[in-house]
């Protein structure tokens, strides 16, 4: 109460959006598909285009990728995130295409199709984000 | 060509008029103000009054209304207002918005204008984020913010970072660009750069701002306005200006441009182009011409590397080749395609697109502080992410 959030907190109630968060809560990796023809709806939205259908589905995928790109910020602009830090591109195993971000304290030593994998954080009672990080060599 | 009516507005309408304020950190003065003085630069540029005005185009991002503006001025009757967005996607297509509204019988002299204060005021360098939930309502923030992506910045940088691993593209590909542009602001006296020597020594040390990208591959953030009138090419005739016609414009998307604000474009399968590739095929056809015979261009450059993926996009060279063309001198004065003659939003300053327009203007009356001789097409893009808009201004 009346201390400052220490972390931005995601909304996770959105209609098109919260199945993500509410697998996150779960530990699972989930990515919208459409529940009629399987065509994946990512960014999340509930029309498919391939097949005219909004009936929708969750699927869990493993949560691991590799580096499709990243770039370190070193100038802070938002005082919940200390520079240095490094935001990945993450291109998902299981789904090429399909990428999501995610965030590396510091500036950490990382390629270009480099392996990562996700674990979850639970950032508030009701939000728990997948956290990417570098997977060991 | 098989299109007739695709460029059914080719050299139909014509620019009669530019003005802006100064740019400056600090205008002191409110976006009202600022809009109101570079329109009234634009309409005593063209030789017109205010009384002369029936139709006004905004930016969806500017402050100032359309009715706001037409009561500043004291224009008696609108019959034509429109806005177009998403921000600095949308100059080209306000001047188109005008050429269809003229076409169309719905005006006659259209006032397009875009203010900000961008650095005394809201800076768009310092992202969206505040400190509440982030994300929801179909920006899809929610995705990014938490990890920290909170800039257009950061997404440059890491679709630079890409291209830099597909092509080889290296940091003094993107400093050929910065160091350009600057050239050309030194020659600007209207350029908040004006005085700054860069040199690709001082590209090279400067600090890094999110990495691969450095300070100098980050457009300026500017306090100003400008504003152009667009009228019939018949009308502009009789005024004060030399005529520059508008050749055609063009607006367009890709396909699965992806939903949202900005970020979700790194979700697109290729991130290491822009919209200019979809953009550029209609322009081109609407205007019968081709990149050779563009004479000079404005190239949106919000950071360097928007720069160097759109003279990939625009066909000035082949995909992955943008770093060694740019470097080769091919963007300079003696080069193949000289670009941003007044500096670009990397030193001349940043209103969002609608400078560049006034550049092109000036290179086809001949007035430019870095003239191409004898330029007969400026090209303008617009097109740093989904979807794009741009167009090409000509000699009458």
């Amino acid at each position: 109460m009346g201390e400052p959030a220490e972390c931005l907190l995601p909304v996770v109630d959105d209609p098109d959006t919260g199945g993500f968060f509410a697998a996150a809560a779960d530990g699972t990796l989930a990515i919208l598909h459409c529940a009629t023809c399987g065509a994946v709806l990512h960014m999340p939205r509930a029309f498919c285009q391939t097949c005219g259908g909004f009936d929708t589905q969750w699927r869990a995928v493993a949560p691991r990728g590799t580096v499709y790109s990243y770039t370190v910020v070193t100038h802070q602009v938002h005082p919940l995130f200390p520079a240095p830090y490094t935001i990945v591109l993450v291109e998902l195993d299981a789904l090429p295409g399909v990428r999501l971000v995610g965030h590396l304290d510091g500036r950490p030593q990382i390629t270009i199709g480099q392996p990562v994998h996700a674990d979850f954080e639970r950032l508030a009672d009701d939000t728990v984000l997948p956290r990417w990080s570098l997977a060991v060599a | 060509m098989t299109d007739p009516g695709s460029f059914s507005h080719r050299d139909k309408c014509a620019i009669a008029g530019i003005g802006a304020t100064d740019f400056s950190r600090n205008s002191g003065r409110s976006d009202l103000t600022l809009a109101t003085q570079a329109a009234l630069a634009a309409l005593d540029d063209a030789g017109l009054a205010a009384s002369d005005i029936d139709g006004i185009v905004r930016c969806d991002m500017d402050t100032v209304w359309h009715t706001d503006l037409a009561d500043s001025l004291g224009i008696p009757e609108l019959t034509y207002w429109a806005e177009v967005g998403p921000g600095g996607v949308a100059p080209p297509a306000m001047v188109g918005q005008a050429v269809g509204a003229i076409l169309s019988g719905q005006a006659t002299c259209v006032l397009v204008f875009r203010e900000l204060n961008g650095r005394s005021g809201r800076r768009y360098g310092l992202g969206r984020a505040g400190l509440g939930r982030v994300g929801g309502a179909g920006s899809y923030d929610e995705f990014f913010a938490p990890y920290g992506m909170v800039t257009p910045g950061q997404i440059f940088a890491t679709m630079a970072q890409r291209h830099m691993y597909e092509y080889g593209t290296q940091p003094e590909h993107l400093g050929a660009i910065a160091v350009t542009c600057r050239e050309r602001a030194n020659a600007n006296p209207r350029a908040q750069m004006h005085e700054r020597i860069l040199t690709m020594d001082d590209y090279l040390a400067s600090r890094f701002i999110s990495e691969p990208l450095r300070l100098f591959d980050f457009c300026l953030e500017t306090d100003g306005a400008a504003a152009v009138i667009v009228t019939s090419a018949d009308r502009a005739r009789d005024l004060r200006q030399r005529p520059v016609l508008i050749r055609a414009v063009a607006q367009a998307s890709i396909p699965n441009p992806q939903p949202g604000i900005q970020f979700p474009v790194l979700m697109r399968d290729c991130i290491t182009e822009l919209p200019g590739a979809a953009v550029s095929k209609t322009l081109y056809r609407r205007a019968g011409l081709g990149p050779d015979e563009i004479d000079v261009a404005q190239i949106y450059d919000c950071f360097t590397i928007t720069v160097l993926m759109q003279l990939e996009d625009w066909g000035f060279c082949k995909k992955g080749e943008g770093g060694p063309f740019a470097a080769s001198g091919a963007i300079g004065m003696d080069g193949a395609i000289p670009i941003n003659t007044a500096g670009g939003h990397l030193s001349e300053g940043y209103i969002h697109g609608m400078n560049g327009i006034l550049e092109g203007v000036r290179q086809i009356r001949g007035e430019s502080t870095s003239q191409v001789p004898g330029a007969q097409n400026c090209l303008i893009t617009a097109t740093p992410l989904p979807p794009g808009s741009a167009m090409i201004l000509g000699a009458a």
